[in-house]
């Protein structure tokens, strides 16, 4: 499913380069769940940009779903992002639209048919236990809400693979735990899923593999998958 | 069929994009409006001259002054000839006999004049032309010139040529202006969309993450560009009719002046719709310039 190969990431910052991802390797199989843990600055989110090909690597082999991302062309970086399901810690939802507008962004942008789209809008809100909110604009919901609301845009395109970076970064214990334990539900349904967190506690509760960087390198990994 | 649906919706949420905003709309309208109004209302009014001043043309005559020894017989003769030319509308012919009455008459030297051994005036053949541009009424007098009995040929065609060389002057002028208005209306409506682009930022952004084409991304700030630029050239037309109707009563009463029934003639609804899909055109291709330079500065790839 994810592959790397001595995957590094430069940027070019003044008189020296900073190097975010150094020669990192692993392997993430299909159905897996994956935590990907480390301190500010450990590169996890540079790993994230990477898979959602925001940025490509400066060296290294970058394989999802058996297509080499370093080559990927342009035009086909939008049907590679269909594929993935992406959950930030900011949401990155639209103020200016209802939640049922938000979670219908990906299917209209990938031109599903118009009379499916309100069938599968509807299914991933109840999903995230949302369903009764679908006319009210994020802003209203809680920090909480809103990030289910992310989640579930990011899986109403039925994707294979689930990324998440940071998500429960702004929330407290509890609701935590019901967002991990969606990721949770969703990986059990054969989703694969990869989740860059500094929260050890979901890490250690969940008792899912673990990735860990230090520097950019890659310093552990605990290998257990179910 | 999904689409074409999909262009109807995105067209759909453009128009109500712009209703949302009416005062902002409004005023881009109103400037693109202006902006496509002035050489097209250039053009309306020269036009109008050109039709004016092709009257003028084909009332030209040129005066043919007989030899002296040319009998009547031979003068209406001669006029015959001429009458059959295609560029000749009419001939008339004017006897020494009636030409030396009419100077006495309108000369104001009538006892002078009788003390005259002889009639000095020839006879003279008046012919109208039935020519529109000062080239062809030249080349119609080399030939009239030439005819036998004819010893001078006249015709003022001075004015013809300056007023051709300023219809000319003005028209290569319009070409101009129009075009420095058209890349003015590409400016405006580029700029336009480029705001949109910079205030949807994050819009853009979360679209091309979650998988929109970059062609998705475009199209509706593409929609608004032929729109604003549509709804302005349609605009352009109605000013140019506006201002025609208000000018058309003074203008018809100039003309009853000097006896013409002249009056002044707008675009036309073909050349009205031209206009209005001149500016949709002109918008599409600012828009399209705008949000290409603009999405390379966010693409997330």
């Amino acid at each position: 499913m994810i592959q790397l190969n001595n995957v590094s990431k430069r940027y070019h910052s003044g008189p020296s380069d900073y190097v975010a991802l150094r020669d990192v390797s692993f392997t993430v199989a299909k159905g897996e769940m994956v935590f990907v843990t480390g301190h500010s600055g450990a590169g996890k989110s540079t790993l994230l940009r990477l898979l959602t090909l925001i940025e490509r690597p400066t060296r290294g082999q970058l394989l999802v779903h058996n297509k080499n991302l370093v080559r990927l062309s342009r035009w086909r970086v939008p049907h590679y992002r269909r594929e993935l399901g992406v959950v930030f810690q900011d949401n990155k939802l639209l103020t200016d639209r209802s939640v049922y507008d938000n979670v219908a962004l990906p299917l209209v942008a990938s031109g599903v048919a118009q009379r499916d789209i309100p069938k599968r809008v509807r299914a991933a809100l109840d999903m995230v236990g949302l369903l009764s909110k679908e006319k009210l604009h994020p802003i209203v919901l809680s920090g909480g809400e809103q990030q289910r609301v992310g989640i579930a845009r990011a899986l109403v395109n039925r994707p294979p693979l689930l990324l998440a970076d940071e998500p429960t970064g702004n929330l407290d214990r509890q609701l935590s735990d019901t967002i991990f334990d969606l990721f949770h539900d969703f990986n059990r349904h054969g989703v694969t899923v990869l989740i860059a967190t500094h929260d050890l506690r979901q890490v250690e509760r969940l008792g899912k593999r673990v990735l860990t960087l230090k520097g950019g390198e890659l310093v552990r990994d605990t290998g257990i998958s179910e | 069929m999904n689409y074409l649906l999909r262009h109807a919706q995105v067209l759909l949420a453009t128009l109500g994009q712009m209703a949302r905003a009416p005062l902002a709309t409004l005023l881009t309208l109103t400037v693109i409006g202006i902006t496509l109004a002035l050489p097209s209302g250039l053009y309306v009014m020269l036009d109008n001259l050109e039709r004016v001043s092709a009257g003028w043309d084909r009332g030209a005559q040129a005066s043919l002054f007989l030899k002296r020894n040319v009998t009547e017989a031979g003068a209406h003769k001669l006029a015959q000839q001429i009458r059959a030319m295609s560029s000749v509308t009419g001939v008339d012919y004017i006897s020494r006999e009636a030409a030396f009455a009419e100077f006495k008459k309108q000369s104001g030297f009538g006892a002078a004049l009788n003390a005259l051994d002889s009639n000095p005036l020839p006879a003279v053949l008046i012919v109208r032309l039935a020519v529109d541009n000062p080239a062809a009424a030249e080349s119609l007098m080399t030939t009239l010139a030439h005819l036998p009995g004819v010893d001078l040929a006249q015709l003022d065609i001075e004015w013809l040529r300056r007023l051709a060389a300023l219809l000319q002057l003005a028209e290569r002028g319009v070409v101009m202006l129009a075009a420095l208005l058209s890349l003015a209306v590409l400016l405006i409506i580029g700029n336009t969309i480029r705001l949109a682009v910079v205030n949807r930022r994050t819009e853009i952004e979360i679209i091309q993450l979650v998988g929109g084409t970059p062609g998705f991304v475009r199209r509706p700030f593409l929609y608004s560009g032929l729109l604003q630029g549509l709804l302005g050239g349609l605009l352009a037309w109605l000013l140019v009719e506006a201002s025609l109707l208000l000018l058309s009563g003074p203008a018809r009463e100039l003309a009853g002046l000097y006896g013409s029934s002249f009056a002044l003639t707008g675009l036309g609804a073909e050349q009205g719709l031209s206009l209005a899909m001149a500016g949709g055109l002109l918008g599409w291709l600012g828009a399209r310039l705008a949000v290409g330079w603009q999405l390379r500065q966010i693409a997330l790839h």
